[in-house]
Parts: structure tokens; sequence; C-alpha cells
């Protein structure tokens, strides 16, 4: 947080020196009194010097000075001591009062009235200097706090370093009351009711921006809510006033605007997991829609034209029904298993299981249900035997297999293939597909994330999440590599702990 | 069944969509072909214009109403879309690019052959540019601006003769309400669906003989009407 910086621009008028100025009243007539014993005592050296009793001109000069010091309150003071002591002087000097003469008569009355110039001049130039000093502090406090609001995107935050400057600017207090938070700054104590007048300016419906008078306190009503509330000491001038209404109103721009900010992130937010929702029950429409349509299709066909048919569309048909209700079947069977994986309900049964008989079933129904894909399989030395819950296993191969063959051509070979790696079984399917940017390899098991290039091709994002929840459920791990020889596509491993040899097989 | 009703191309990315329809379309009469992209399709139709396109929305290259708007750039073929996509705007949106009708899957083929049959009927009656449009009890004779049921004159407002006239100039397929409200209200007006669907009851009542089950104007409901000329 930077720290208030009081102005420390050059003054224009070079006035009195500053400790003069800082004095108090007795203070700054005791200084009048010193300045007017100093010039009696030079204009006594000066006549003791010159013979001269022409001291007047010297007490005069006295006179002058302790006005353009200290003001013309004890510049009146100076010349009344002056007038006396001068009066004293020539009494001791030159008996009887009568023996005044015309210019001792001018003088009586040239004292008070320099003293009366002079000091109401400096008072002025005085004041004037001291509202330029202010404004200057207020100025740069105004510039402070508007620059770190326009940087700022936390309306509290915004809300706590308002009060903080007000107080700053006014050097008072200074508070900034906004939905029932209150934030003060320069120790501000807020009486009852000062409070409630705040309120209820917080209150008023209309939104304008209106300032108050309450118990000393300038209450300002905010353009976007709240209100803020200053007290000043001295008192500051209309144009004091100004700027500290400029400060205010600048950190209520600066509040709405954070607010603003966060309700747009907010709804940014909103909107993504509502996107989220339509694309992932639109997946899952078309995902049960399409076989079924088929199989409807297939069935009313069979129904109005069985007769017309030959014997291999016939069965053709029958087919597309068979396979259609298998697929709609693993859809639902991987429906369940995500909802399983969400409430931790994954029953695995670990055991030691003939892994290439798996690979290979899951495999030819595969082959079967997508004639259009190559499906090859090279099983590894040493990997035949691997611990785990070969049902789940089935679930995790078939998705990775479903998940190949939805994104490459048709035509194309998927290889799959085992190997035995540091205790490990590890399971690779390669296709021939796109692949995707390397960035994107960690977040392909997220549940409903999908590929930057998947947008195009239907699907719901949860199989390779399923994957990765049956995978880890039963101690193993998936996952996503690219392909490292000059084709594009994906490489997906499935590792399952190695069984020892004696190990029976399931 | 074994006219000759010309070709039909089938647009579907899933090969089994097209299986199981093949079969039933070719015993109808159609000569089928099929396409697994947009681009195909439209490469496939600048070369051997079909009668019928049965259209999916989700295509791996393209979206299936690009592809509408794509075709209806130089042709005027029926388009039905057969989609699993349920949500009305989709349905809105292919139906004011120029698709004939729309059809969610999963579907029979006995409603499928139905639906093509009206599309083509419907586009037959309209580009035979006759003067008369005639189904049922209902006639209308465009240049007299006159409408008859049973041979007798119902007195129709301007509205209600507009609305009736695109729904027969559009006779079978569905119209949307937005394009309902632009050539009854015109293109500069505040009227929603809410006004076509007074205006509808209006007809019914003069047109229906129980306004409350129509058979003549069928309502699509949250896309439209579409004047049935199915018998």
């Amino acid at each position: 947080m930077p720290v208030l910086r009081a102005a420390t621009l050059p003054r224009r008028l070079l006035l009195s020196p500053s400790w003069i100025v800082r004095l108090n009243a007795p203070g700054r007539y005791a200084l009048a009194l010193a300045v007017v014993m100093a010039s009696w005592s030079a204009a006594q050296i000066l006549s003791q010097l010159t013979s001269s009793n022409r001291i007047s001109g010297v007490l005069l000069a006295g006179v002058l000075v302790t006005s353009y010091l200290v003001g013309s309150g004890p510049g009146y003071a100076a010349a009344i001591v002056s007038f006396l002591i001068y009066n004293f002087y020539l009494g001791a000097s030159i008996v009887g009062v009568a023996a005044y003469r015309a210019e001792d008569i001018l003088l009586l009355v040239t004292f008070p009235v320099v003293a009366f110039l002079m000091g109401n001049l400096t008072g002025r130039l005085r004041d004037e200097t001291k509202r330029t000093d202010i404004r200057q502090r207020m100025t740069a406090v105004l510039f402070e706090g508007t620059r770190e609001f326009s940087a700022c995107d936390d309306a509290a935050f915004i809300r706590v370093r308002l009060a903080d400057y007000l107080a700053a600017a006014a050097q008072g207090q200074a508070f900034v009351l906004e939905d029932e938070v209150l934030c003060t700054g320069g120790g501000a104590e807020l009486t009852p009711m000062v409070m409630s007048a705040a309120q209820a300016l917080a209150q008023e419906a209309s939104g304008e921006a209106r300032s108050i008078e309450a118990a000393g306190w300038r209450v300002r009503r905010l353009s976007g809510a709240g209100v803020a509330g200053w007290r000043a000491d001295p008192a500051p001038g209309p144009q004091e006033e100004d700027l500290l209404q400029i400060l205010a109103d600048a950190g209520a721009a600066a509040m709405t605007r954070a607010q603003m900010a966060a309700g747009k992130a907010g709804a940014e937010a909103r909107a993504r997991t509502e996107d989220l929702r339509n694309s992932l029950l639109s997946s899952i429409s078309h995902d049960l829609r399409t076989p079924l349509a088929a199989v409807l299709a297939s069935a009313t066909s069979l129904q109005q034209f069985g007769d017309k048919f030959d014997a291999k569309t016939r069965q053709d048909l029958i087919a597309t029904i068979q396979e259609e209700a298998e697929r709609l079947n693993a859809f639902v069977t991987n429906l369940l298993h995500m909802t399983r994986l969400e409430s931790g309900a994954l029953d695995a049964h670990s055991a030691a299981f003939d892994l290439a008989e798996v690979i290979d079933r899951t495999r030819r129904r595969f082959e079967r249900l997508r004639a259009h894909w190559k499906i090859s399989f090279a099983p590894g030395e040493g990997a035949g035997l691997a611990v785990g819950d070969p049902v789940l296993f089935q679930v995790a191969l078939a998705n990775v297999l479903e998940n190949a063959i939805r994104y490459s051509p048709p035509q194309s070979n998927i290889s799959l293939s085992s190997a035995l790696e540091e205790g490990a079984v590890v399971v690779r399917v390669a296709d021939e597909g796109p692949g995707v940017e390397a960035s994107e390899l960690p977040r392909l098991f997220e549940k409903f994330y999908r590929g930057a290039s998947a947008k195009r091709t239907p699907g719901t994002g949860l199989g390779l999440s399923i994957v990765r929840g049956v995978m880890h459920g039963m101690g193993g791990q998936a996952e996503a590599a690219l392909r490292t020889d000059a084709k594009s596509g994906l490489v997906l491993s499935l590792t399952l702990p190695a069984a020892e040899r004696h190990e029976e097989a399931v | 069944m074994s006219e000759d009703l010309g070709r039909l191309l089938i647009v579907d990315d899933e090969s089994q969509i097209v299986r199981a329809l093949t079969p039933a379309l070719t015993a109808a009469g159609f000569k089928v072909a099929s396409a697994a992209k947009g681009e195909t399709a439209l490469a496939m139709l600048a070369n051997d214009p079909s009668d019928v396109v049965i259209l999916d929305l989700g295509l791996p290259d393209m979206d299936g109403k690009d592809v509408i708007q794509r075709i209806r750039e130089w042709s005027d073929c029926p388009i039905i879309v057969l989609s699993a996509r349920d949500l009305e705007i989709e349905k809105i949106r292919a139906l004011d690019l120029g698709a004939d009708d729309f059809v969610n899957k999963p579907v029979g083929v006995g409603e499928l052959l139905a639906r093509i049959r009206a599309v083509v009927r419907g586009r037959e009656r309209r580009f035979s540019a006759q003067p008369q449009f005639q189904f049922g009890d209902l006639e209308i004779n465009f240049p007299a601006r006159r409408v008859l049921v049973k041979g007798e004159e119902v007195r129709l407002t301007p509205r209600e003769y507009q609305l009736l006239r695109i729904l027969a100039g559009h006779a079978g397929q569905v119209v949307t309400h937005k394009q309902i409200i632009i050539a009854v209200w015109g293109s500069e007006t505040n009227a929603d669906a809410q006004f076509v669907r007074v205006l509808m009851a209006q007809l019914r009542q003069k047109l229906e003989a129980e306004p409350s089950s129509p058979n003549l104007l069928m309502t699509e409901p949250g896309i439209g009407y579409r004047l049935s000329c199915e018998d």
C-alpha cells in the first residue's frame, strides 16, 4: 500500500518561515514583543552612535516587520507598545507631554495604520498560501487515489482505500458506507446521528450524487450505491470541497466498475457452465438417439417392406438392430459406470487375469460392430498376466477403442500392443486420427473435456474420464501420448501391475 | 410402390442410419445415394441433382444448416432435416434457411416416407403455378382472392387471407412463425408468435369443420404451422 504523500511543491509565495506560521496566538504576541524590543534596542544603539533622538523610523520598521511576520493583530500590539516606548523615550528626554511635536502626533496615527495595512496584506497572503498548500495536497491525494482505484478490480478494497484517501485529503476523518459495510479512515468514529443520516442518504431512491451536512460531517451520496462522508479540519473552502467530492466520486465510479467487472465474470462463468450442460445433454441425446434411430428405422422397414426385401437385406437390417441395441447398452453401461465412479461405489475385484484373452475378446467384438476399422493386436513377451478386475479392464479398453474409432478415419489401423515394463503390464492403443495438441494431453482424461479438434465429432467427453476412473479404481494407470512414429495419432496406454508367475490366472 | 420416385440423397455421418434407411427408401421407389460429409453431399448434388435430400445437422466437416444454405444458393430441391437435435431453435433456423421439413430421430420409415411424400407433393402443387389450390373441402382461387369450403364462399379478412396464402404456397411444408409474420405483417413489425396464434384461431374458425381439432391447418408446436395436404 503506497504511503500517502503530502504535497511538496515549491512555494509560490515566499512568506514567513514555517515555524512562525505554526506559532499559536500567545507565541505570535511574544514574537511581536520581541521584535519591538529588538527595534527599540537597535534605535537606542543608533541614537547613541549618531547622537540623534530621531528614532521613530526604527520603531516604525519594527512594527512593519512584526505585521509582516505575524499578522495584523500582533502588529497592532507592536504599534501600541512602540508608541508607548516612544512616548517613554520622549518623556525621558524632553519633559512634559506638551512638548509633543506635530511629528509625534503623526507617528501616533502612522504606527497603527501601518500595522493594519501590513498585517492585513500579510494575513491575506498567508491564508492564500495555506489554501494553495491544502489544494496541492488534495490534488496529490486525488491523483494517487484515482491511480490506485483504476488499477484495482476489487470493490471492497477500493472502498477501504477510498476512506483512507478521503481522510488524507481532508486531513481529518472519513468513512464510506455501502451495503451496510462501514469503512473508516483517519480514525473516524461516527455518532449515531451521523450514522443514521448517512444510512438515510444511502437508502434514497434516486441514485443522484448529492451532499448533505450532518454534525460537522459532509456526507455525499455516491453514484453507484452507498455514501461517503468526511470531516475536514479546518473546514475546507468551496474549492477544497469540490476536490473532496471529485475524489469521492472517482472512488464510487471505480467501485461500480469493479462490481460490474465481477458481475460480468460471474455471468461468464454461469454461461460456461450452461454451455457445458447443454452440450453434454445434446451429446447424450445424440448418443442415445442415433442407435435408437437405426433400430427404429430397421424395425419399421422390416415391418412395412419385409416381404419385398431379399434375404440379405433382411439379415442386414436384423444385424443393424442387434448391433445398435448392443451399442445402446454399452452407452447406458458407461453412464452407469460414470455414476458409480462419481458416487465412489465402484467395486473392483482385483485378481490375476489373462490379459491377452480380454484384449482379444474386446477386439473381436469391435471388429464385428465396427467393420470399417482394422484392429490389430501384438501381444508382448511376458505380458500375459496382469492384476486387476477383468470386467473393469474391458470397460476401460472398450472406451479407449471407442475413442480411437471415433476420431480416426474409416479403413485406418488401430494397433493394440502389450508389453511388460518394470513389473507392470502396459497395453497401448495407437490410432491414426489427427491426435491432439501436446498441451491438451494432460486434460484428455478430465471429465467432459473434449479436444479442440473434437468439436465437430459428437461425444460427451465421458469415455476417457471413465477409463481413468476405473484404471485408478483397480490400482492401474491411464496415460495419453502422441505417436512417435511418422504417423499422426494418439497413443493411449493402460497400465496394470503384472501378476507373479506362480499366481493362477482366472 | 415400385414406381420411380427419383433420386434421394441421405447426408449422415452415422453409417448405421444410412444402412437402416436405404432398403425401405429403395423399396418405396427412390434411387438412394449417401454422403457422410457436407462437402461430399454438395459435390454430389452439383454433379447429379437429387429429387429429395435427407440431411443430418451434425456433420463432421460442417454444420448441416450451412449445407442447407449452400444448397439453397442454387437449388430448390426438397430438403428434409433428420436430426437428433431436438432444440426448437435449431429446427426454426433450419426451416428459416429453407429446409422443407424437420423430422426428429428416431423415426419410423412409415412416417419418414409420409413426410417425404407430403413435401414432394406440396412442391409439385406450388411449382405448377396454378391459379387454384384444392385440397379436400378447401378451394382457393388466387386471382379472385376467393376461398371456398365445401363449395361455399368464406369471407376472410386481408390478414387471414395472407396467412392462408403463405400456408397454401408451402402446402405440406412447415412455415415458421417468423416467415408468417413477415408475410402477413411485413418485416417492420413488432408482431410476435402470439399475433400469429390469434390469427390462426380466427382462420380455423372459418375453415375447419372442427376448429379445436384441426385437420387442415396443423400446428407445429413452438415452430409454426403447416397446411396439410396428406390424404
